[in-house]
Order: structure tokens, then C-alpha cells, then sequence
């Protein structure tokens, strides 16, 4: 795994979100307090010189991890978020690519028209995924929240495109060109506060962090980020290798994606 | 560890993602998952390993054989690190290729060596692009060499076309490397090929090496691309980006097209005060007599100043008919504008061809002309800030840099 150039992830995350306020009238961001959308938040932090200036989302399902409930309290309390929680229906005969394609989306098209939303910043990296290297930095969803990826807006230089079209939103990636190490980088020199359960316990740790329904940890005895960093170092296994969503198959992040998934 | 970022360009079934599908194999830059997905995927399409199956992950580009849009991938090799960017070689997709480059440091061109294939219209007029997206140097892969019995001659004539080709659009010569490859067979990427000993030149990551080396220099004068402004417990603060030069604390700079001058107070550079900043960062400054600039101002300081004017010259490149309400975006804003073409180019000779000539996918000569004045820079002076989109009643028409 590349580890890449700090300084230049950054200016390009902080010039996106400062695009972002600058384009668009009503910007919110998610929240899922994992480590990419917090790390996301300490951005956030010095694009605009120490405070959040938008609303942070936490779609929650009800059936997240206490430690990250726990950790979106104080993190929420700390910084001066101003947080809003979207539940989210759980139905128990779901799972996997139907609860997180459903039940998810469902709330936060909701909750966007609620509110008026125009811009949503997601923390979603290129790395991850083969279908989120194809995403813009600002990509359009259309009222239905559908991805129309064979006809995305062109994006040249530092003009991010788009248009809103009649009442679909844009989601903006700052972090898209972020590989998992950097994060952790990051995370480590900027003092990042981060969700327990990253760190190893009992020889497991939470790579990638979900819902309790359909995420998994893997065998680590990474107890601290130092440890984090040295592990994925030398990995040959994907990130999401705990999340059953993409495993059921091929091209289910495809189908996600374009019903608007994050 | 810096990255460069390298496109990949060329005609559609040239073999773009199977290459960098075998770079990514080779340097063991990718996944056990990614692999087996491939794999199983070419199983189920009933083929043999497709190294392109890697990149290709929509559903369609997989069983259609194609890339839709643009990826990226990163590889490492002897501790350089690239991000590889595959983009699409279809004509139709003209505009997703456009986007992909744009952000190349250097282009792998590839070129099919088959004698149904070779050199098409579109290799021309990817390199031409790659020319006006302010790409200087390509390394030219001329692949499929297994499928012709690795024959010199059939490489040989190809590099003599292109080298041809490459002097008529203003490439230096120097920055210009011609390898012979097999994407599928790894013939010439990692290592030299024993299937090739007639050819005494680098294997292909070599040469990426090579070029990854080389450094653009800054030696220019301040210039400042303004975003916008925020609030902040400092009052109002102007952000932007330094596009080249340096800027301290207590500098005297002035903004355009306003034409003022002003002291700047404080700089903020990731959020934390600095007494200087120089070309890359993405800066908030505290102007000391309230803030002057807007965004698509451009600010500078000493003695050479922007261009302000509402016209321009420039070239342009339509990837569709301009219909309607015609305007640019330049610099962060957009701007509604006339735009005059005087003479159309013919990408294959680099010459020029009657004035009604079909223009989309052909370069042109255009005069622009806004509503009203904006600071501006020629591309050959600051390639940043000598470059603009064209749309078309709201949708994006073309390129165009700045004479």
C-alpha cells in the first residue's frame, strides 16, 4: 500500500470542501465516526480555522457498536458538531446489500429533502473499491439519488463540474485520492481522535467499521496506531474484507452506488 | 512519498487497461481479492486471464471489453510511486478521456502494433489533447508485438510515422520514448524481453522511472488563483491557491481585475498561521484593508501584472457542436461569451483547414469575448491559469488554452 505525500492530500481535500461551501448554498457532511469521516472532520477543521461549518449526519440504524455511540457523544461534544442523527428503519428479515441499500438510503433521501440539502461531503476513498475509483470529487446524484456513471460531468483541473440538476443533489469526495495507510498517518500527526475499536483486543481488531449486523474484525494484535500502520504495511488483504456487503457478489457495489448508497 | 500521475492514452482495444492490468501484476500492486475477481470474471465471460478485468469494474465494461470512465491505480517500483489513470479510447467518450488526463504528469501512449490497428485518428488526437491539457512528455508503448511475431520492421515504421506526427504538434523530440511491448505477455514492462533482442532500449517501467525524475521548475513571479472567502474568529478571510511563486507576511500584492493593492496581514496554511507560503498550498490570507478580491481574481505582486481584458485568443478543442448560449469557466467563475473560430486545425497534419470544417473533435483558432473584463494568463506563461472549459447552454462543449 502506497503511503502517499501528506501535505499534498490535504491541499487538495481542503481546496474540495472550501469548493464545496463556495458552490453550493446548503452543505452537509456524514458522519459514520469511522476513521475516514472523522479524519475527514479534522480537515473540515482547518480548511475553515478550527470550526465545522456544516451540519454532520449520522444515519443510525439503532444497532451501531456502544463504543461508537459512545465516541460520537464526546467527539460531537468536543468539537462543536452540529450533529443530526437520521434513524433508520432495521427490518430483521434484511441484511447485507438489501439493509444497507435500503434501509440507509431510505433515511437519508429523507432527511435531505427535510432539510434542503445540495452538497453532502462523503468520506468515501478510491482504494476501496473498484467502482469508487471511477467516482468524481463532485459527483451528482439525481432526485432519486441515482448515479448516472456513464455520463459523469466532466472535471478538469480544479474545475469541479456540475450543475445541480432539478433537485438531485451533489456529493463532494474530498478524501477520494486518501489510500487507507495515509489516514492513518494522518490520524497519528494530527492527534486524530479515533473509535476504539480499531485497536486490537482479545487479537482482533475492526479494519472497516459497519453496523454490528454485517461487520466483522479481523485477527490483529494491532493495539495502537503505530501498530495499525506497520500491519498495513505489509497486507495483501482488502480493507473490506470484514464487510459482508460486498462479498455476496460481483457487482453489488455498482448496484449500491447507483441507488445511492455511500 | 510524491506520486506521479501518468495517463494512459490511446484507440479503444490498443490494449490501455490490459497494460496497466500487467503493471499492477508485476509489481504486486494489487490485492489477492482484486485478482481472484478478475479471474473468476474472466472464467465466467469463458477467457483467459484478462490483466484488464482489474480495472475495468463496471459490469458492462467487463463483458463489453471497454472502459466507460476514467480510474485510477497506483503502483511502486524501485521506490517511485505512480498513480496510473486509465481512460477511456472510444471516441464517444472524448469527454471522459479529457477528464483523466488533465491531471497527467506524463503520458503512456499506446499504440497497437497489429496491421488492422496501428495508428488511428484517435491516437492522433489523444496526443494532440495531451499537448493542450499541458502534457510534455510520452513514453509511445507500441504493444501487441506477440501478435506479430515481435517484427522490428512493424515497430520501426510505426515509431518513424509517429516521430513525424509528434514534430508537426511542438513535441521536443527528447521528450519522447518509443518501447516495444506485450501487455498480455509482460514483454518490456518490468524487465527487458528476450522475445525482443533487437531492442537494446529500457523496458517500459524503466523509462517511467526516468521521467518521473524530472521536475518542473517554479521560477516564475506570485500568482494567486482566488477561491472565494470565509469567516473566521480573524474577520474575513480571502482563500486561494499559490499557483507559482511565494508570499510572506507583510507583503504588498495586488488583486485583479480590480487593480488593487493591499497589505497582507496574516497567512493560513492548513489551518495554522504561517509567515510564508509558496506554489501547491491552498491558502486563506487577511488583507489589511478588507478584502478586495473575489473569486476569479487573480493576485500578484512586483511588477508583471495579469492580463485584464474581456477578449482573448486561443485554441479550442469542441468535444460537441456549441449550440445555444455559449460560455467559459475560467479560473472559478464562468463567464457567458461569444466565441468566433477563425480557422480549423486538422489534427493529423497539424494544418489548417477551411473555415467551415466540421469542428467537433478538431482543434481550432477562436477569438472569446465576455460581458465583461477578467484577469487572465497565456498558457505558454502559466500553464494554470492559461486554460479554460467551454460549455454550451449549461453543458460542458470543449477545451481551450489561452495564446
Amino acid at each position: 500500500m502506497i503511503e502517499q505525500d501528506l501535505k499534498q492530500l490535504q491541499e487538495r481535500s481542503i481546496y474540495i470542501m472550501r469548493e464545496a461551501k463556495e458552490k453550493f448554498g446548503n452543505v452537509a457532511a456524514l458522519w459514520s465516526m469511522g476513521k475516514d469521516s472523522t479524519a475527514m472532520l479534522a480537515l473540515a477543521r482547518k480548511a475553515f480555522l478550527g470550526k465545522v461549518p456544516f451540519p454532520i449526519i449520522h444515519i443510525d440504524n439503532g444497532i451501531d457498536f456502544p463504543e461508537t455511540y459512545k465516541f460520537r457523544q464526546e467527539l460531537a461534544k468536543k468539537w462543536k458538531l452540529d450533529l443530526i442523527v437520521a434513524e433508520s428503519e432495521i427490518k430483521p428479515e434484511l441484511s447485507g446489500y438489501s439493509c444497507c441499500g435500503e434501509n440507509k438510503t431510505i433515511a437519508l433521501k429523507k432527511l435531505m429533502k427535510e432539510r434542503g440539502f445540495d452538497a453532502l461531503i462523503v468520506s468515501i476513498r478510491r482504494d476501496e473499491h473498484g467502482i469508487r475509483a471511477k467516482e468524481r470529487y463532485m459527483s451528482p446524484r439525481n432526485r432519486d439519488f441515482k448515479w448516472n456513471y456513464k455520463e459523469q460531468p466532466a472535471e478538469l483541473w480544479n474545475d469541479y463540474s456540475s450543475k445541480l440538476d432539478d433537485k438531485g443533489h451533489i456529493r463532494v469526495h474530498p478524501l477520494l485520492d486518501w489510500n487507507e495507510i495515509d489516514i492513518w498517518n494522518f490520524t497519528k500527526r494530527e492527534k486524530v481522535p479515533i473509535n476504539p475499536l480499531y485497536k486490537s483486543k482479545n487479537g482482533y481488531r475492526y479494519r472497516s467499521l459497519g453496523c454490528t449486523h454485517c461487520t466483522s474484525p479481523v485477527k490483529s494484535n494491532a493495539k495502537g496506531i503505530d501498530g495499525i500502520i506497520n500491519e498495513l504495511r505489509s497486507t495483501k488483504t482488502e480493507e473490506r474484507a470484514g464487510r459482508d456487503q460486498d462479498k455476496e457478489k460481483e457487482y453489488v457495489m455498482e448496484k449500491l452506488r447507483a441507488l445511492g448508497y455511500m | 512519498m510524491l506520486i506521479t500521475r501518468v495517463t494512459l492514452l490511446g484507440n479503444k482495444d490498443h490494449g490501455k487497461s490490459t497494460l496497466i492490468g500487467s503493471m499492477l501484476m508485476l509489481t504486486k500492486s494489487v490485492t489477492k481479492e482484486r485478482i481472484a475477481e478478475a479471474e473468476r470474471t474472466s472464467k465466467a465471460l469463458g477467457r483467459k486471464f484478462e490483466p484488464g478485468f482489474i480495472l475495468d469494474s463496471f459490469s458492462e465494461e467487463r463483458e463489453g471489453g471497454l472502459t466507460i470512465d476514467t480510474t485510477r491505480v497506483q503502483v511502486k517500483h524501485k521506490g517511485a510511486a505512480f498513480e496510473l489513470i486509465d481512460v477511456p479510447g472510444h471516441e464517444e467518450l472524448i469527454q471522459n478521456m479529457i477528464s483523466g488526463a488533465s491531471y497527467a504528469g506524463f503520458a503512456i501512449l499506446i499504440i497497437s502494433a497489429m496491421e488492422n490497428e496501428g495508428i488511428t485518428q484517435q491516437t492522433k488526437r489523444h496526443l494532440f489533447l495531451a499537448k493542450m491539457l499541458g502534457v510534455t512528455r510520452v513514453i509511445i508503448a507500441v504493444n501487441k508485438m506477440d501478435a506479430i511475431g515481435y517484427s522490428r520492421k512493424a515497430f520501426d515504421d510505426i515509431k518513424e510515422e509517429m516521430l513525424r506526427f509528434l514534430g508537426r504538434i511542438g513535441f521536443d523530440r527528447d521528450s519522447v520514448s518509443f518501447i516495444p511491448v506485450s501487455a498480455y505477455n509482460y514483454d518490456n514492462i518490468l524487465a527487458r524481453s528476450k522475445r525482443m533482442p533487437w531492442y537494446t532500449g529500457e523496458p517500459l517501467m524503466q523509462s517511467m522511472l526516468q521521467f518521473s525524475k524530472q521536475r518542473e521548475k517554479d521560477g516564475k513571479s506570485l500568482r494567486i488563483s482566488v477561491q472565494g472567502s470565509i469567516e473566521s474568529g480573524n474577520g474575513t478571510l480571502v482563500t486561494g491557491k499559490v499557483i507559482s511563486g511565494k508570499v510572506s507576511k507583510g507583503d504588498t500584492v495586488a488583486s485583479f481585475p480590480e487593480g488593487r493593492s493591499f497589505r497582507i496581514e496574516s497567512i493560513y496554511v492548513k489551518g495554522r498561521q504561517k509567515p510564508s507560503a509558496g506554489k501547491g498550498d491552498d491558502i486563506a490570507i487577511k488583507p489589511g484593508s478588507g478584502p478586495v478580491s473575489r473569486r476569479g481574481s487573480i493576485i500578484c505582486s512586483g511588477r508583471q501584472k495579469p492580463l485584464v481584458s474581456d477578449r482573448l485568443s486561443g485554441t479550442v478543442f469542441f468535444v460537441r457542436e456549441p449550440a445555444g448560449k455559449a460560455s467559459i469557466r475560467y479560473n472559478g467563475i464562468e463567464l457567458a461569451a461569444d466565441i468566433i473560430v477563425h480557422k480549423v486545425i486538422d489534427i493529423a497534419t497539424g494544418g489548417s483547414l477551411q473555415k467551415n470544417s466540421e469542428i467537433v473533435l478538431n482543434a481550432a483558432k477562436a477569438s472569446i469575448t465576455s460581458r465583461k473584463k477578467f484577469a487572465f494568463e497565456k498558457f505558454n506563461e502559466y500553464p494554470e491559469l492559461g486554460r479554460f472549459t467551454l460549455y454550451s447552454n449549461g453543458t460542458f462543449a470543449g477545451i481551450g488554452i489561452i495564446d
